[in-house]
């Protein structure tokens, strides 16, 4: 059984974002109006965590795409009282939003604000309605995050299947990796040793957050400096 | 406050008996009426059995894609062009749509949710499912389909799923 997991190198990061409108584009996330954005209600499933540093002019600021961490042993499954978020034999943290109550316990029991919710039923901008059809739309009321882009590994496991074949390394990857310009997302079967994602969750510069909190994320960084 | 003789009571109880009634005969009678007519009286059976054709003849996308595909009226037009070869009323009525070059406006009837994936092709192709476990015995029907043999419910997809062991994971199916 594959078990899925991403790398993302800091290093190569530019920060640039394309792996936040990519993953927006991608999977129908709602674009959120600026007046809820600053009542904390923005949407994403790659965040990207920034923060300046120093005063004006001379300023530091860091930036680190932030996608669901897929825990090994998630908070979040753990306080749903209606198993719509459940750990899947492959490791991913599914979301199934037509059983999700709304509840929101997940959104406070996961400790890296991964999940976000709807409080309104999506606004679309003109030209945008029909969206990706292969991810369905969320309604109001409901949680939703970061899926790994589980929908391509629906279709990537169906072409295998039928080839009678495994999945080859970098066959399934989701759209934030495919959609960054500096190959710093990394993904793919961390079980497999002969994977990228294997070999670059063992090297010196590895590091993951919440370390102590023994939840296990699946999302490994890479950086050489010590204050990201 | 008026008050009620004991017959206009009566009046009153049964009349609205009676027009409880009404409204529930009238309901079985004439039904919900679900929109559902197609646009043509397509007989399977005579393809079937008359023409010789099989499922994927006309549904041609079936085992390699997800969606098995109602047939354009292309695939149509590759046995019924110019002159009828029959005496169907129905079969005018399509060359009338041939000519027009119009595409007949079919009615989909089996549709799962947004949030569910069905592949065909794999069910098909993989699974080995015939057309019949789903769709019912459709060589033998002389009228078009208004309404799905087999229930799209998740229940039924996970019995049969079970039965087969298949894969019960939400994620198997839902996107």
């Amino acid at each position: 059984m594959p078990k899925w997991a991403m790398v993302i190198d800091v290093d190569k990061c530019t920060g640039c974002g394309a792996c936040v409108v990519g993953c927006k584009m991608e999977n129908n996330v709602p674009i959120v109006d600026p007046v809820e954005a600053q009542n904390g209600r923005v949407m994403f499933w790659m965040d990207m965590m920034t923060t300046t540093e120093g005063t004006l002019p001379n300023t530091h600021t860091k930036r680190v795409p932030k996608p669901c961490f897929h825990c090994d042993d998630p908070p979040c499954t753990r306080v749903c009282p209606v198993g719509a978020t459940y750990r899947n034999p492959e490791g991913l943290v599914a979301q199934i939003y037509h059983r999700c109550i709304g509840c929101r316990y997940c959104m406070a029991a996961c400790p890296f604000t991964a999940k976000v919710y709807n409080w309104y039923d999506p606004k679309w901008i003109d030209g945008a309605e029909i969206g990706n059809p292969d991810v369905s739309r969320r309604m109001v009321g409901v949680v939703e995050k970061c899926s790994f882009c589980s929908h391509r590994l629906m279709k990537v496991k169906e072409t295998a299947d039928l080839e009678d074949r495994p999945i080859t390394d970098g066959e399934y990857i989701p759209a934030c990796a495919e959609s960054c310009p500096a190959e710093a997302i990394i993904f793919g079967n961390i079980e497999n040793t002969e994977s990228d994602v294997y070999r670059l969750s063992r090297s010196y510069r590895v590091f993951r957050y919440g370390e102590g909190l023994g939840v296990e994320p699946k999302v490994y960084y890479l950086a050489r400096r010590t204050d990201v | 406050m008026a008050t009620l003789s004991p017959t206009s009571r009566k009046t009153l109880l049964f009349g609205g008996f009676g027009a409880l009634f009404l409204l529930i005969a009238g309901y079985v009678a004439l039904g919900p009426d679900d929109g559902l007519r197609q646009p043509l009286q397509y007989n399977h059976k005579i393809h079937v059995e008359t023409a010789g054709l099989i499922c994927t003849d006309c549904h041609q996308a079936v085992q390699i894609s997800p969606s098995a595909t109602i047939p354009q009226l292309e695939t149509c037009s590759l046995c019924h062009s110019g002159e009828p070869i029959s005496e169907s009323p129905e079969e005018r009525r399509l060359l009338e749509f041939v000519s027009n070059e119009t595409e007949i406006p079919w009615k989909r009837v089996y549709r799962v949710p947004d949030h569910v994936y069905f592949s065909h092709r794999r069910h098909v192709t993989r699974g080995g499912l015939e057309c019949v476990t789903c769709h019912g015995d459709v060589a033998e029907f002389t009228v078009p389909i208004t309404a799905a043999v087999t229930p799209v419910t998740m229940k039924h997809c996970m019995d049969c799923h079970r039965e087969h062991a298949v894969s019960n994971d939400c994620l198997t199916c839902h996107r």
